[in-house]
């Protein structure tokens, strides 16, 4: 019999070499010659640069050359718009303005880089940057959102009227008119402000163009090599089969490495064929701070409208976003803001305003989550607040409220991040929140322990929300699956991987489809010499788009298994199966043949191939989804409050999660605990501050705390919900952002909750023990 | 390129003699100077644990080292634990607990874990966690290190 | 970065003024601190080399004084940029004669600090300034009592500053523990300089 792996816990192929410091991550290549490159970046969030002088960089020994824009001549130019805005959107405009490969004639935030070094080393390339000396002359800098906005604000862009970058208003119903009828209208403030996604690695980047072959090589910690190696081979006038670029191991990403041309993504491939030798660029963690894209700055004026018995008639929200010096992602983050405020809730009338405000501060791209968690906090917290006015249970609230079964395909009727109507497709939502509530023992804790716990002067809260994600988003991926003449199966595709398991998740539904054992499947992932259609990891969509175009390329070789071994066994199809590397017929075990065998006979040495067929045993195909799919899910936790040190300690953390049929467990639970690690950070710890000039003041794991072993709960337990997305054959969802997502909005309830003697109300986020210490001494102030 | 100084290292057990400059990091030294990636950098400032190594058997952070300062001492990586066809007990623990997801971090963890173990062979959980508290990850929310490092603590003792 | 407080001068408010007038006696009251141009008697430039460890960069360094009313205030703008980011503020220093021979400092300014002194400084930045801004207004006012001395015994005034090490020991002591590199002593150092005016060559870390 075949064995089954869907949806079996299979450790992962790939360990073995990343335990044993095997894996090849892009600063581990060496090329012979290799340069290192230094980037000069600006102190300053605002300047107007008067002049460079590198002379004195380019006669240190060592340095090979210094660059800057004015050496960039022709090649100079703003980067591509990766995401264009959504057509169609009544009253909507969008100014795309795009980073730029260095500055020229000012800088926009700190971090922005002005001049390059490349040296024979990373030390020496170091050394030269404090030779060169840059004449600037200071501009008032714009940090704030709302400053941004004033008639008197200094222009982050001259050539704009004002820094809206954006503005987008998307209306459901009639909102006023559910206004009028409403027995509670709650309005509030909500600020959300910046995170670092932190990966461990940095970004880093070898470019080796080798001029007798005339070929690019670049390593990359990108998310989407495809894209850009389209993009770099137009910009530097190569076709795309000459240039090559590789996402190898890649320690981890969490959405910063999906920004492309980037400047130094741009000037060392341009640089490599000006020197004719190769070159290295490893981001510290310095510069990682002030020059790798972070998110989640936000700030809603949202209001909702109820009737008396909970029922929601309508919400409003008007929020700015900041988007940084730039906006090269288009609205794809408040867009899923705007999105995400609907929640997982009957919603009939929704009106909201979406300003994308630039900042000098640096460019904001999506971060785990991408804009989701702020929409989700917004709505969530509109609940609490309404369930304390009308004195309702907070999880009952949410159940009078979610969206039935019988709901889906769900419209709600604006248009999301990808620029169609946002139907959810399925989902069973009181489902969810129910396992969760039982898990936790919700009522348990409330009727019996809280006031138990609460009477001998402890502060512990219970939290209870849920959320949805929207996911797979196309357009489309694609894989090749070929049995080689071992009798192993290898599989290239498209997008890159940070750690999500692809090497086994992928393999698991190959080795079912062709009998195989999963260690026999070799997935190639991230390389544009093996695969060169597809778009990229990002937006929780390699288990929905690329799975399910592996499965349709496996399908497809599949077919060709049993057509040719059908002509060799003599057996008709339909009496074959495809197990233990093998086709056999399926009551007489003897009459069989490897897949090895068969790929041989596939691909013959001699004689005549059939006309029409095709040689092997390989097929690629393509996926591309009618819509994303929506996972949801609901988080609760149970917190206990230091009041004295206004330390928290998570006592017990609650995930139920429903992104449709399970690949494999154990790596699903893995990208659940890591979005909930992010989630905690994005609640309690993490907090890029910046000072009214668009310094960053915190550019440090020293100061920038992202959470410990210690900071974790003891346990996250996990249940699942299943509901197959009926928009692809596997009916997986994305997983990869969901853990991340809830945690912001639950926290802030459960933090309420514990600290009910002090009337708390949290519209803000992230939270830390000073700024929770002053929200409970310092209220009115 | 003056000022270079003569070192003899001893790293998993061979000697290496190398003239290095005295402010080139322990770090970029293993890496690069001798080829030895399997221990990574995150920070360069001595938070995030990803580069430890041991230093005659305790762990350090090497990339708040100089690679002089490694002279006449014994450093050891992760290359001296299994290898992928035979992994070392704390290695086949990570595997199977799925302790392991970008795997940038990972050796910096088996490399602080190795003397915890050591002196702990039987950890508490909250042992466990306190252990792993100087080594960040971003990728896990450290449960299923957690659990990793309590299978290896049972896996071991039986072997032993 | 807000920088405000107060200091009592043991010397009549004219010493005061002259001394803190005067480049040669800054440039001894300061560790680091070598030379000073002056370009003219209210623009003061200078160049610094920083390097410590991995940090190391120069760093340029220029200060105006403004609004001069002698011997009673002045207002000081400081502007220095180099390798580890730059320093630009203004600041308003009085000095009020107390009536007993002794003289009240009072300062108040603004800075603004940029780049990775304040990326990675930040935290540090308020103890160790104050710590440095307290040692070098000590370290001034024994150079005035000196020059009390001095005149009143009709003598050369003799004044030794203290060493670097000494300096950054007791700031070590100041910051309770915490570590200490050159980029915070730096910084506190120009804050120094810019309350009692002046502007220096300085290598902090030298022979480190």
């Amino acid at each position: 019999m075949t064995k089954k792996y869907l949806g079996q816990r299979i450790t992962r192929n790939e360990d073995p070499r990343m335990l044993t410091g095997q894996a090849l991550f892009v600063d581990d290549v060496e090329i012979p010659g290799m340069l290192h490159a230094a980037f000069l970046r600006s102190d300053y969030a605002h300047a107007r640069i008067l002049s460079i002088d590198v002379s004195a960089a380019c006669n240190r020994p060592g340095v090979v050359a210094v660059y800057t824009a004015e050496d960039m001549g022709d090649f100079w130019k703003p980067g591509p718009l990766l995401v264009p805005a959504p057509r169609g959107i009544e009253g909507a405009f969008f100014h795309a303005r795009t980073q730029i490969p260095m500055a020229r004639d000012k800088v926009r935030h700190v971090g922005e880089p002005m001049a390059v070094v490349i040296g024979e080393s990373r030390y020496l390339a170091e050394d030269a940057l404090a030779d060169i000396v840059v004449d600037l002359e200071p501009l008032e800098a714009v940090a704030d959102l709302e400053r941004a906005l004033d008639p008197d604000a200094p222009l982050v862009h001259d050539d704009m009227e004002s820094n809206l970058g954006s503005f987008v208003p998307q209306r459901k119903g009639d909102y006023e008119a559910a206004r009028e009828q409403a027995d509670l209208v709650i309005q509030r403030r909500i600020v959300i402000d910046r995170g670092a996604a932190a990966a461990m690695e940095n970004r880093v980047l070898v470019a080796h163009w080798d001029a007798k072959s005339q070929e690019m090589t670049i390593w990359d910690t990108t998310q989407a090599p495809i894209p850009l190696r389209n993009g770099l081979a137009g910009m530097l006038g190569l076709a795309e089969h000459q240039v090559r670029v590789i996402a190898p191991f890649i320690g981890g990403a969490f959405g910063p490495k999906i920004m492309m041309f980037q400047p130094e993504e741009v000037l060392l491939p341009w640089a490599t064929m000006k020197l004719n030798r190769p070159i290295k660029w490893i981001e510290d963690r310095r510069e990682n701070f002030v020059a790798t894209t972070q998110e989640r700055g936000q700030i809603h004026d949202a209001e909702s409208a109820l009737t008396k018995d909970g029922h929601i008639l309508g919400v409003k929200d008007v929020f700015l976003h900041d988007s940084g010096a730039y906006d090269p992602y288009g609205l794809t983050v408040p867009l899923n803001s705007q999105n995400h405020v609907m929640g997982c809730y009957d919603i009939p009338s929704y009106y909201s305003e979406l300003k994308m405000v630039f900042t000098n501060k640096m460019i904001v791209t999506p971060v785990r989550g991408a804009g989701r968690p702020q929409g989700i906090f917004v709505i969530e917290r509109l609940l609490d607040i309404a369930a304390k006015e009308l004195d309702i249970d907070r999880a009952e609230l949410r159940r009078r409220n979610n969206l039935q079964p019988d709901a889906f395909p769900h419209n709600h009727k604006i248009i999301d991040q990808a620029f169609a109507e946002f139907v959810i497709d399925s989902g069973n939502y009181p489902a969810t929140l129910a396992r969760a509530l039982d898990m936790i023992e919700y009522e348990k804790f409330i009727k019996e322990e809280q006031p138990a716990l609460r009477a001998e002067g402890r502060h512990v809260g219970i939290g209870v929300v849920a959320f949805i994600e929207t996911t797979g988003v196309g357009p489309y991926e694609g894989a090749r699956v070929t049995i080689e003449a071992s009798g192993k199966v290898s599989v290239a595709t498209g997008v890159g991987t940070q750690g999500q398991g692809h090497f086994t998740a992928f393999a698991q539904i190959v080795a079912d489809q062709l009998g195989v054992d999963v260690r026999d499947v070799h997935v190639v992932t991230g390389d544009t010499a093996h695969f060169h259609w597809g778009t990229g990891t990002f937006a929780s969509r390699g288990a929905v788009v690329a799975a399910n175009a592996i499965n349709a390329a496996a399908k497809g070789v599949r077919v060709k298994v049993l057509k040719l071994a059908s002509k060799v066994l003599g057996a008709p199809e339909e009496e074959l199966e495809l197990a233990d590397g093998m086709v056999r017929v399926a009551d007489i075990p003897d009459q069989s043949i490897g897949l090895g065998e068969l790929a041989v006979l596939a691909n013959p040495m001699r004689g005549a191939v059939e006309p029409g067929s095709e040689p092997g045993l390989e097929a690629t195909d393509y996926f591309g989804p009618q819509y994303g799919a929506t996972a949801n899910g609901t988080h609760a936790m149970i917190l206990e409050v230091d009041v004295e040190t206004m330390m928290v300690e998570i006592k017990r953390y609650v995930v139920v999660e429903d992104c449709g049929t399970i690949i494999n467990p154990l790596i699903l639970e893995g990208q659940v605990h890591g979005g909930v690690s992010l989630g905690i950070g994005n609640s309690y710890y993490e907090q890029l501050v910046y000072d009214d000039n668009g310094q960053l003041l915190n550019g440090s794991f020293m100061d920038y705390l992202i959470p410990r072993s210690t900071d974790m709960p003891p346990r996250i337990e996990i249940g699942h919900e299943v509901t197959p997305s009926p928009l692809n054959p596997l009916g997986t969802k994305g997983a990869g952002e969901a853990g991340a997502i809830p945690v912001p909005s639950l926290f802030a309830q459960a933090v309420e909750d514990a600290l009910y003697d002090y009337d708390l109300e949290v519209l803000e986020m992230p939270l830390s023990p000073n700024r929770l210490f002053e929200l409970c001494y310092q209220k009115g102030s | 390129m003056s000022n270079l100084k003569t070192i003899t290292v001893t790293v998993n057990g061979k000697h290496y003699t190398r003239d290095v400059e005295p402010r080139l990091l322990l770090s970029d030294f293993i890496r690069h100077h001798l080829g030895l990636t399997g221990t990574h950098v995150g920070c360069e400032h001595g938070v995030c644990g990803t580069c430890t190594v041991l230093f005659d058997g305790e762990s350090v952070r090497s990339c708040l080292m100089f690679a002089v300062q490694s002279d006449g001492h014994e450093v050891t990586t992760v290359e001296s634990l299994g290898d992928i066809d035979n992994l070392h007990p704390l290695q086949e623990a990570f595997m199977e607990a799925h302790a392991v997801q970008c795997g940038f971090c990972t050796s910096g963890f088996l490399m602080s874990l190795i003397p915890f173990l050591e002196e702990n062979p039987d950890p508490t959980e909250e042992e466990i966690r306190d252990a792993l508290a100087g080594n960040l990850c971003r990728c896990t929310g450290y449960q299923h290190i957690v659990d990793a490092v309590k299978l290896a603590a049972e896996n071991m003792a039986v072997q032993s | 970065m807000e920088i405000a407080g107060e200091y009592v001068f043991h010397g009549p408010r004219e010493e005061v003024w002259d001394l803190v007038r005067d480049p040669d006696v800054l440039s001894t009251a300061l560790p680091g601190a070598q030379k000073l141009e002056k370009v003219s008697d209210q623009e003061y430039v200078g160049d610094m080399n920083i390097r410590v460890g991995p940090v190391s960069g120069l760093f340029s360094g220029k200060l105006l004084v403004s609004n001069e009313v002698p011997p009673e205030s002045y207002t000081l703008t400081v502007d220095g940029k180099g390798g580890p980011g730059f320093v630009k503020g203004t600041g308003d220093v009085q000095l009020v004669d107390q009536g007993d021979g002794t003289t009240l400092m009072k300062y108040e300014g603004d800075m603004q600090i940029g780049g990775t002194l304040a990326s990675v400084g930040q935290r540090m930045l308020d103890t160790v300034s104050r710590s440095l801004i307290r040692q070098g207004l000590e370290t001034l006012d024994k150079a005035l009592q000196e020059r009390v001395a001095a005149r009143s015994e009709g003598r050369e005034a003799k004044v030794e500053a203290p060493t670097e090490t000494e300096f950054a020991a007791a700031v070590a002591k100041d910051m309770a523990g915490e570590a200490l590199s050159s980029r915070w002593l730096w910084i506190a150092v120009v804050v120094v300089i810019a309350i009692v005016r002046g502007a220096v060559i300085l290598t902090s870390g030298r022979g480190g």
